[in-house]
Formats: structure tokens, sequence, C-alpha cells
């Protein structure tokens, strides 16, 4: 991980992001997923030709739940977003979002992005991304500027020295 | 004790710092924000314009808005949950250092509304107790000693100057800015170069623009723009007290005494002055008066006319945009285009004063100028199709890289009167507190329908430029949503004792040592945006002070 934590209070708040959601259907147990992997995955999903820029966009969600000025609210609507997504997966396929071949994620995100949450969830979970793969690579996204680079982006002087965390 | 006391640091505090205590005066100026200068601002869109960085957190400071309708009933929002931010840079120089300093002055019939367009059914619009040619030696001063870039035309608007021309030449525009001018010519309309509060060279011991490509929001890292703190606070000693929330003036029945602030960490300080100046931005002075009430002003500090708070106003109109794509463009059009950094700046003021339908009405500016360079919030428009269903994969990366590539938009700013009402005005809720344990303000909001209308004529007049430099997506949005950033009134000025807060020189006439100048003493405002004002009415105050302290 590439994030500085600056305190164990942040630590034990990014710390949700690999932590177990515990997916039910009624009363049984389905599956177990972390909010990062399933991220993870989305953002190979939703934006692949981050990858072939060679960005890297998942680590920067670590940032995304530790800051101090991005609202509990706001936190708490992905971590929702997480568990509505796969237990929509699992009603779908029965499988949770992560152990889902391409086409079906595919399949999924279609049908939750015509839903009202799934399209604020997706969107969210889109802004975050473009955010490590088009903000300064301060971030510790946007490796080498590939982000900027892409768009023919200039970007503005001076740059910043250190992230805003 | 000092001779002054400043309460807030931008536009309205910083000429009276600069003024006085260069005069040799004993200057404090108190600033909830920190310090920052040149070496310190850079131009992080993740860090400034997503996280808010100058702003207070929403969490620790908010503001309660009630959304009036026609029929007065009203819509309450928690700033905090709905994320409705009024705050516009708490930092040694204010939203001053945030500005993009589109800079033109009111002009004389601006000062005389009532008189000359009329009354307006409600709406309390009123003349000011001062002229055009009152305030134009400060205007000129401003020019001087803040630094304004520019060139004078000849137009039909044009308002009586003092100098002939700015004394900084225009700043470097982009290529695309002369198609606008042919564009204009051929409609008829007069264009006018927009004046900048930016040096487009070095003076004034600041360095000239360097065309950072992100202007608008971010602080200027080569002290170009005339910042409060760039170009006065930094130019005289007075002494600046950061991390100063000022809660509450202490007063006796003709003075106010005290100024009580808290740190971040919940201290408590006190300053003692001959005078006090306040200048926290409109609503937060509006706030701080009404939080200040005491047994000899029981509904609020200075408000013994109980107009206190009334008649907020803002900046009326909106925006409008359209696109220009490659497609339609030579390969020398299509580089002239793309160059960043370099500005549009251009205006229209042909119907700053116009006639419709018979009628005289006050009309308004329009600035043009590209669509912000800010990367991620450009990308995150481009997420949606034409049937607003989400995109993504290589739809989206298709359409991202073309977009942003082959294609830029040109918009405008639409500013006219925002007519104050009775349903528009700051109040305080004794019951929601910030994190310093103070009652928030309460923004109450309402626009009259008489903005929206003269908005629209403004847009339809500007889209047809934009229809003939064959831009494509042409659309505009006038609303009466409220510019958090263009606000004014509260504390309006005026002759009359029991119909404002403020005198003609903007010192309460209640009280003998308060001044309040920041924008809140605007009893209309304008069709411009404001901090041009500001700053020539601040330095016009400077002058009564000295007189005073004398």
């Amino acid at each position: 991980m590439i994030v500085n934590l600056r305190s164990r209070r942040t630590f034990l708040k990014a710390g949700f992001l690999s932590s177990a959601v515990f997916l039910m259907d009624g009363c049984s147990l389905f599956g177990i997923t972390t909010p990062i992997d399933t991220i993870s995955v989305m953002h190979k999903d939703l934006f692949p030709e981050a990858r072939h820029l060679g960005i890297t966009t998942n680590s920067y969600m670590y940032i995304v739940f530790s800051h101090p000025r991005i609202s509990e609210k706001d936190k708490t609507f992905l971590k929702n977003g997480v568990k509505w997504l796969n237990e929509e997966a699992l009603k779908m396929y029965k499988r949770t979002y992560t152990k889902l071949s391409s086409p079906q994620r595919q399949k999924v995100l279609e049908y939750v992005t015509q839903i009202e949450w799934g399209d604020s969830f997706v969107y969210d979970v889109m802004n975050y991304m473009f955010e490590a793969m088009l903000g300064d690579p301060v971030y510790g996204g946007n490796n080498h500027e590939a982000g900027w680079k892409w768009l023919n982006f200039q970007g503005g002087q001076p740059r910043p020295k250190k992230a805003f965390l | 004790m000092y001779d002054v006391c400043i309460i807030g640091s931008g536009a309205g505090g910083s000429p009276i710092a600069y003024e006085l205590a260069n005069a040799g005066f004993n200057v404090v100026v108190l600033e909830k924000g920190e310090n920052y200068t040149e070496s310190d601002f850079n131009k992080d869109e993740i860090g400034v314009t997503r996280r808010d960085m100058f702003t207070p957190p929403l969490n620790e400071q908010k503001h309660i808005i009630n959304e009036y309708k026609a029929d007065g009933t009203f819509t309450r929002y928690d700033g905090e949950k709905s994320g409705w931010n009024f705050w516009n840079g708490s930092l040694v120089g204010g939203s001053s250092n945030l500005m993009s300093g589109y800079f033109h002055r009111l002009k004389p019939n601006d000062f005389k509304l009532k008189s000359v367009y009329g009354e307006i059914k409600g709406a309390n619009v009123v003349d000011w107790p001062i002229s055009y040619e009152d305030l134009e030696p400060y205007y000129d001063k401003v020019e001087k000693v803040v630094g304004v870039s520019g060139k004078i035309v000849k137009h039909k608007q044009q308002e009586p100057r003092s100098s002939a021309d700015f004394p900084y030449p225009e700043l470097q525009t982009n290529g695309a800015t002369k198609w606008f001018d042919v564009a204009c010519k051929e409609l008829n309309y007069e264009f006018i170069p927009t004046p900048r509060a930016i040096l487009s060279q070095n003076g004034l011991g600041r360095n000239g623009c360097y065309y950072s490509n992100f202007c608008g929001s971010y602080g200027c890292a080569s002290g170009a723009k005339g910042s409060g703190r760039a170009a006065l606070l930094q130019k005289c000693n007075a002494k600046i007290i950061t991390d100063a929330f000022v809660y509450k003036l202490e007063s006796n029945d003709k003075k106010v005494t005290r100024a009580y602030y808290y740190t971040s960490h919940g201290i408590r300080h006190s300053v003692q002055a001959k005078i006090f100046v306040l200048s926290a931005q409109a609503i937060e002075s509006s706030r701080l008066l009404l939080n200040s009430k005491n047994k000899y002003f029981p509904n609020g500090l200075a408000n013994s006319s109980g107009e206190l708070g009334k008649n907020l106003i803002f900046s009326a109109g909106g925006t409008g945009s359209g696109r220009f794509v490659f497609e339609k463009l030579t390969q020398k059009q299509q580089e002239e285009l793309m160059q960043v950094g370099v500005f549009f700046n251009r205006s229209l003021q042909e119907w700053y004063d116009y006639k419709d339908k018979g009628k005289k009405y006050k009309g308004g500016t329009v600035d043009f100028l590209f669509e912000h360079q800010n990367l991620i919030s450009r990308v995150m428009r481009e997420v949606y199709d034409e049937n607003g269903n989400l995109l993504w994969g290589d739809a989206l990366k298709d359409k991202l890289h073309k977009r942003l590539t082959t294609s830029r938009m040109l918009t405008f700013e639409v500013f006219n009167d925002w007519l104050p009402t009775d349903k528009c005005f700051v109040g305080v809720d004794e019951k929601v507190k910030d994190k310093y344990g103070v009652p928030v303000g309460v923004i109450n909001l309402y626009g009259h329908p008489h903005d929206l209308e003269v908005g629209e004529y403004l847009a339809k007049k500007s889209v047809k430029v934009l229809e003939k430099l064959g831009c494509e997506e042409i659309s505009y949005d006038i609303s009466a949503a409220p510019p958090p950033n263009l606000v004014a009134g509260g504390c309006r000025f005026g002759t009359d004792a029991t119909k404002s807060v403020l005198d003609k020189n903007c010192k309460a006439h209640d009280l003998d040592n308060l001044y309040v100048s920041d924008a809140s003493f605007m009893p209309t405002g304008g069709s411009v945006p404001y901090t041009w004002t500001i700053y020539a009415n601040s330095f016009r105050i400077a002058d009564v002070i000295k007189a005073q302290l004398v």
C-alpha cells in the first residue's frame, strides 16, 4: 500500500475496506466479500484502459476511506453499495461479484445502473477511480502522468509536493 | 489597545489594513483561516476543488438554508446533510485568493436603480446614498494599487473614468478569441476585453502572470492575481492573527469595546481597539452582529433599525455553453483552439441597460471564458450518454478521448441584479451550533422572477455569438440558484437610520466605532462580480477612518 496512514484512527477507518461484508439472503449466509476486493474488480470492469496505461487505481480507495474531508455519509453509501451490488450478483448468478465471469459482471452492472442506488453507486465509484487516474500523481495513481498524457492534458504549475490528506 | 481591529482579511478588510498600517496606525487583523504565501499554492485539483482545502469542513461549520417559494413557504436544508456549501475561502486574503479576477466597475445607474428604472413589485430597490462619482477615484486607485490589466475600448456602456486606460496591458489571449471578435462584429455586438485583477507583467513588487492554466478557484503562485493578501496585506505591517474565529463583539450603548475570538482548539482570546471593522463576507458579518446581541442591542448589534441581515443579495443570471469541434475547424484553428494557459477574456455589456417591448430594463454583463481546465470534473461530465445512461468500458474510453482531445467548450456567465426582497435574508439558528458552540447562520433564499426574465434576455443574446461561431451543443441555464461566491447585502447603507444599518460611510448608525467594509453594505448589487467594488469602497472607508483617528 502506497498511502501513508496518518493515525491509528484513520488506519481503523481504512481497515473497513478490507474487512468482511457478510451477504445474506433472508436468513442464510450466501457469501463474504470485502469492499476493496469488489471495488478493485469494478475498476477493471468500468475502465480497463487504466491498466493498459499502467495506472493502478484501487489503492487510492484507502485515501478515500480515511479522508476527513469525505463525509461519513458518502463513505457509508460506498460500503452499502458494495453490499447491494453483491446481493444483486447473488440473486442473478448465485455468486459474489468478484467470482463472476466478466460477461456476468457486465450484466450485473447493466442491471444495477438502471436502479437509482446503483446508478449513484457506480457513478461514485467512477468518480474516485478517475480521481486516482487523473489527479496529480502525488496521490499514487496516474503513474508517470499516463492519464494526463492519454488526454493530452498538461496539468497546472506548480504541482503539489504532497497529497492533501 | 490597537487603533483598528479588522475582522476578516479579504477584499473588504485588506484595503483598510493596508491604508491605515501604512499611515502609521496600529492595526490588527483577525482571520479565521491560515496564512499562505505564493510558495504554498499549487494546482492540485483533488485538494483544492474536490476536498475543499480552503474552506471549513461542513461537519464542523455549516449553514442552515431555507429556500423560499413565491407563496412564502420554504424548504429547509441542513448544509452538512445536503452538502450545500456557502463558504468561499478561509485564509489570509479570503476568497480574493481564489477569485478569477473578472473586474468590472459598477456603472452610474447602478447607484440609482430606483430613480432610473422605477419600483419593481416585491423588491426592495433603493438608491445608494453615494454616487458613482464618489466611488470613481477609488476604482481608479484599485487599478493602480491592486493592479488591473485590460484595454479600454469605446462602447456605449463605458462608464466615466479618470484614467485613460488600465495601468497594465491586456493578458495574452487564446487564438479562438479573434474568432469571437469577428462573430461579434458580424452580429453588431460591441465586445470588450475583460479587465482582470491579474498583472500581465511584473509590477507592484509582484510577478506577472505565468499562465498556469488554473486560475479561478486556485491560489496564485506568482502573486499576479490581485488578492488582498498578495496586493495589500503583504505590503503593510498590520499584525495578522490567524486561527482567530471572532464569535462576539462586546459593546456599550455607543461603542464596540472588544472582539472575542476562539482558536480552532477552543481557546478564547479578546482584542481591544479604538475602531472595529467587520469584513467577514456578507453572510458571516450579519451572523456575527446577530450573535452579538446584548442589553443595549437586544435584536443584534447595530440593529436598532431591524434591518440587520435583511436584503441579502447574490448575483442573478446563470451560465451557457457551446462546443467547438475539430470537424469544423482547419488544422491551424484546431491548434489555436487547444492553446491552454492563455485566457479567452471577452465580455459583452451591450445590454447593461436595454429596452424590451417598450420597457426600460436594467440588464447586465456577460463574460465569455473557456470551460475550466479541471480534468476530473470535465471527465465526470461525460460519463452519461444522451439518454442519461451511465457509460463505462470502451464506450466511455472512446467518448472521453474524442471529447477531451478534439473539442473544447466555450462558456459564458451572465451577471444581472439579484433584486433584494423580504424573503432573502440572514438569520441565526439558536439550536444549531458550529464546532465552536456558536449559533450558525441561516441563509434565507429567494430569487425574484424579474431576475430570471432579465437573465433569459441576456442569455438568448449571448447564445447568438455561440451560434455564429459554429459551436455545437449550445445550451444555457438561467436559474434562481445563488452563486455562493457572489454574495452581498445584509447591512445595507443609507441616510435613514430607521431603514438601514450603516451610514453612507459604512459606519453603523448605532455605534461610533463600528464599520462594515465587505459587500454587506450594498443595497443593490449591480450586474458585475463584486470584488472590485468591495475593494474600492473599502479604500473609501479607509479614508474616513483615517480622518476619524487623526
